[in-house]
């Protein structure tokens, strides 16, 4: 028994993207009305009809697949909805891959999609099933402000150089952004502005946290020897992995809070997969789940692109800015193209898209042949974890 | 040591437990210290319930052991359903002993007679609230206490030698259900009538044990000037009123508050008359028969009520519900479900978790699989309930609304195996620390649509 997975053998060749905003003119049946035509549109050669089957990833915007079928009144096909946390989106990828390589399905789409702002609490919220009630209620920045302190404790960080590295991905994030028309923050901020603003969780911030947002996306995905009946320039997927965690990092002793092990096994098969050995010279971007500042630093070791107790000074050092040896969220991550769950993990993959096809027009980076997409939920200890390797490589 | 203990019933064990906090003031602005009068003050995640759970903790075992397990209080959590249940199951007491509540400000002294003399545990528990500005707001507080029976074979710590009831119908207090504090008669009416009935029911008590003058007279009365009274007219040499002025009158627990105290002081031999004074009075002769203080359990009423934390009175009143202040918008936390609950009782009340037969690591919440091993059904239960922990990491969350901010929440690894995650309580003004030592601290974690969700915190170690 092994994980094949699918390097080489399917292809992205088309995606559509709605900008991520505080829609409040739209409902989330409008904006995946909007992707999934965008993403049509980005394909003359497919036509609505032309697709077999649709995957839908929503954490809590709709039920079942009829949060597709039924705002676009499509009948006869089949639509499956997923959830999986923050990494929804990608969930929905996964699956619409795994159908088209199975040979079951042509084309297929894969579409995610979250309608946050029509509640007006603060934060993210999310309903559970019936409890007995002794589960501590973490928020999320409660949560991943966990990872801050020990970080800074395992690796001898002071304080001052700890703030230092959560203001750089903060202000590198919004930077990226501000080129971004699709981002929901379009403009830098100062540094002074992210590392003095008001405190949500321990050492986190308001502007630590990544924007609260509607959004959806969609990507057309096709076997990888059917690509080029498509378009010139299809994407192919290289690498994927993907590791449902089991919480022992709350549930028994051991996890320290400085690194995501879940990550770490997804993101080792996907290089796997991908033939990727030596991370930080080959990945050109990388699309990472920045939820809050300090997951951004701990994933950039996670990921391999630091080495242990490295990646605080490779931060500030600008490894992951725009021009740096990996770019790191170069169309302003969740931080500041915002974080509509559902849509997530497809906007990510949207970027990655746009830039290997040439297309990021001012954000447009040189020479871009591979690049991640990283998507996790949960929390430090108990989360999913995914990655994706794509690139415009032709397979052999 | 009498070798034929009192058919009136004798004390085995005693626990007292005060809420960590006190009010000194009833100005704004400052904490202040203790003046003519503070008060205990318990905390919002605090009730009858999670008093009594602290104050019966160190006796679990014997209570264990008791026939009954009775709860006095004026403040249950509950209507129709028994809060003493829950106490039950925070003890892990087994499902034989009978567990009831006794409401009311007579319930502590009534308590104590009805279960001594059946062998059985008492814990009285209450918190107090009088209407902001009355004069005497700061004379009323909150505290818990827990007596076991004394068993077969083990030393008697105090024996009942008498009890006598009476029983007058009064309009001295009274609160109707859902109102956040008492209404009062006129306190020089109330008194002259609860004082003729505790002098009547102590001479007759003093008088049926035989003794002419006790050693210490402890008076228990919500109405301060019939307690005063009392006292003087009793021979008390004050030491009851000395701890009340740290604590407040304590409603139905605060004869057994007195009690304690004056176990805690009387010699081998000694005797106290114990006085409640609440729709009529109750007058105890109870005779010490151990060394002081030989027979407690944990601190004592007077090293508690000494180390209060003291809150503004801005804070009390937001505790108390007085005054609301609105945080960031959050849904309310989802109150826990009837048949979940049940399932997991031994977890959520008793802080039973599961070690693993196979690899020895301890997983919460308990499951069928082994967190670390993952070995399925190989596991045996673990009670967390009595271990302390040490803080890996936590956070100060300032997004979820509480009535006590800040709220911390915290991964914490327990002594012996286990790892949780917590809300931490009673912290200090100065916060915690990583490697700092939590003991679990059975709370009300919130209420929503009147359910109340009980579950373990933990909180700082020298709280």
């Amino acid at each position: 028994m092994a994980s094949r997975g699918l390097s080489d053998r399917v292809a992205i060749v088309g995606m559509g993207c709605t900008p991520f905003r505080d829609h409040w003119d739209r409902s989330a049946d409008d904006l995946i009305v909007d992707a999934v035509q965008e993403c049509l549109a980005s394909v003359p050669a497919i036509a609505r009809a032309d697709v077999d089957a649709y995957w839908v990833g929503t954490q809590g915007s709709g039920m079942s697949g009829m949060t597709l079928s039924k705002p676009l009144r499509m009948t006869g096909k089949p639509v499956t909805r997923v959830e999986n946390f923050c990494a929804t989106g990608s969930e929905a990828f996964r699956n619409a891959c795994f159908a088209v390589a199975s040979g079951a399905y042509d084309v297929v789409m894969a579409t995610g999609v979250e309608k946050l702002k029509d509640s007006s609490f603060s934060g993210l919220t999310a309903t559970w099933p019936p409890s007995d009630g002794t589960d501590v209620e973490w928020t999320a920045p409660g949560a991943f402000s966990l990872l801050a302190p020990a970080y800074a404790d395992r690796y001898g960080v002071g304080e001052e150089q700890l703030r230092e590295t959560l203001t750089h991905i903060a202000w590198k994030n919004h930077r990226n952004g501000a080129l971004n028309a699709r981002a929901q923050f379009r403009k830098e901020v100062p540094r002074a502005a992210i590392s003095g603003a008001m405190k949500i969780a321990g050492p986190l911030g308001v502007m630590d946290c990544s924007g609260v947002a509607d959004g959806a996306a969609a990507a057309l995905i096709v076997r990888a020897e059917d690509a080029h009946l498509y378009t010139d320039r299809p994407v192919y997927l290289k690498g994927m992995g993907f590791v449902s965690g089991a919480g022992e990092g709350t549930a028994a002793e051991g996890y320290d809070f400085t690194t995501f092990p879940e990550v770490v096994a997804s993101a080792q098969e996907a290089y796997r997969q991908a033939g990727v050995t030596d991370p930080r010279s080959e990945i050109a971007l990388a699309e990472v789940h920045d939820c809050f500042t300090p997951t951004e630093l701990v994933l950039m070791e996670d990921l391999g692109f630091s080495a242990r107790g490295e990646g605080w000074r490779d931060v500030l050092d600008g490894a992951f800015d725009r021009d740096g040896a990996v770019a790191v969220n170069p169309d302003g991550g969740l931080k500041s193209f915002g974080h509509p769950i559902g849509a997530t993990g497809l906007r990510m993959l949207f970027e990655c898209f746009t830039q290997l096809r040439g297309e990021a027009g001012e954000r447009q980076l040189p020479e871009v042949r591979l690049a991640v997409a990283q998507n996790l939920g949960g929390q430090p200890g108990a989360c999913v974890a995914f990655m994706a390797i794509v690139g415009t490589e032709e397979p052999a | 040591m009498p070798s034929d203990p009192s058919p009136l019933g004798a004390i085995g064990a005693y626990a007292v437990h005060l809420p960590r906090h006190g009010l000194a003031t009833t100005a704004f602005g400052d904490a202040g210290r203790p003046g003519r009068q503070a008060r205990t003050v318990a905390a919002p995640d605090e009730d009858a319930v999670t008093l009594a759970v602290a104050a019966a903790l160190p006796l679990a075992d014997e209570i264990a052991g008791a026939a009954s397990l009775l709860l006095a209080t004026s403040q249950p959590p509950y209507l129709d359903k028994g809060s003493a249940a829950t106490v039950h199951a925070a003890l892990e007491l087994p499902a034989t002993v009978a567990a009831a509540d006794l409401v009311g400000l007579r319930a502590g002294a009534s308590a104590l007679a009805l279960a001594l003399r059946g062998g059985g545990a008492v814990v009285a528990a209450d918190l107090r609230t009088a209407a902001p500005g009355v004069p005497d707001e700061l004379a009323h507080g909150d505290a818990a206490v827990a007596f076991v029976p004394a068993r077969a074979g083990r030393p008697v710590v105090a024996s009942v030698l008498a009890h006598v009831a009476a029983t007058e119908e009064l309009m001295e207090r009274w609160r109707a259900p859902g109102e956040a504090h008492p209404t009062v008669w006129d306190e020089r009416f109330s008194a002259g009538v609860l004082g003729a009935a505790a002098s009547a029911a102590a001479v007759a008590a003093l008088e049926r044990a035989g003794i002419e003058r006790p050693d210490h007279v402890v008076v228990a009365c919500a109405n301060p000037r019939a307690a005063a009274a009392a006292r003087k007219a009793l021979g008390g040499d004050g030491e009851d009123a000395a701890l009340e002025r740290l604590t407040g009158t304590s409603g139905a627990a605060h004869l057994g508050l007195l009690l304690a105290d004056a176990l805690d002081r009387a010699g081998a031999g000694e005797t106290i008359l114990a006085l409640s004074a609440a729709d009529g009075a109750d007058a105890f002769v109870v005779r010490a028969d151990v060394p002081a203080g030989a027979g407690r359990r944990g601190p004592s009423a007077r090293e508690q009520a000494q180390a209060l934390a003291y809150v503004t009175y801005d804070r009390f009143l937001r505790w108390r519900g007085l005054l609301e202040i609105s945080g960031a918008k959050r849904p309310d936390p989802a109150p826990p479900a009837a048949p979940p609950a049940l399932r997991t009782r031994d977890w959520k009340f008793g802080l039973v978790a599961a070690r693993c037969s196979a690899c020895g690591a301890v997983t919460t919440p308990p499951g069928r699989a082994c967190a670390a091993c993952g070995a399925i059904d190989a596991h045996e239960p673990v009670s967390l309930r009595d271990k302390p922990a040490r803080v890996v990491s936590f956070t100060v969350d300032h997004l979820t609304p509480t009535p006590a901010p800040p709220l911390i929440l915290a991964i914490v690894d327990v002594e012996g195996g286990g790892r949780r995650s917590v809300q931490v309580t009673d912290a200090p003004a100065a916060g915690i620390r990583v490697g700092d030592v939590l003991l679990p601290s059975f709370r009300r974690l919130s209420s929503t649509d009147g359910i109340h969700n009980y579950f373990w915190k933990a909180r700082p170690e020298a709280a």
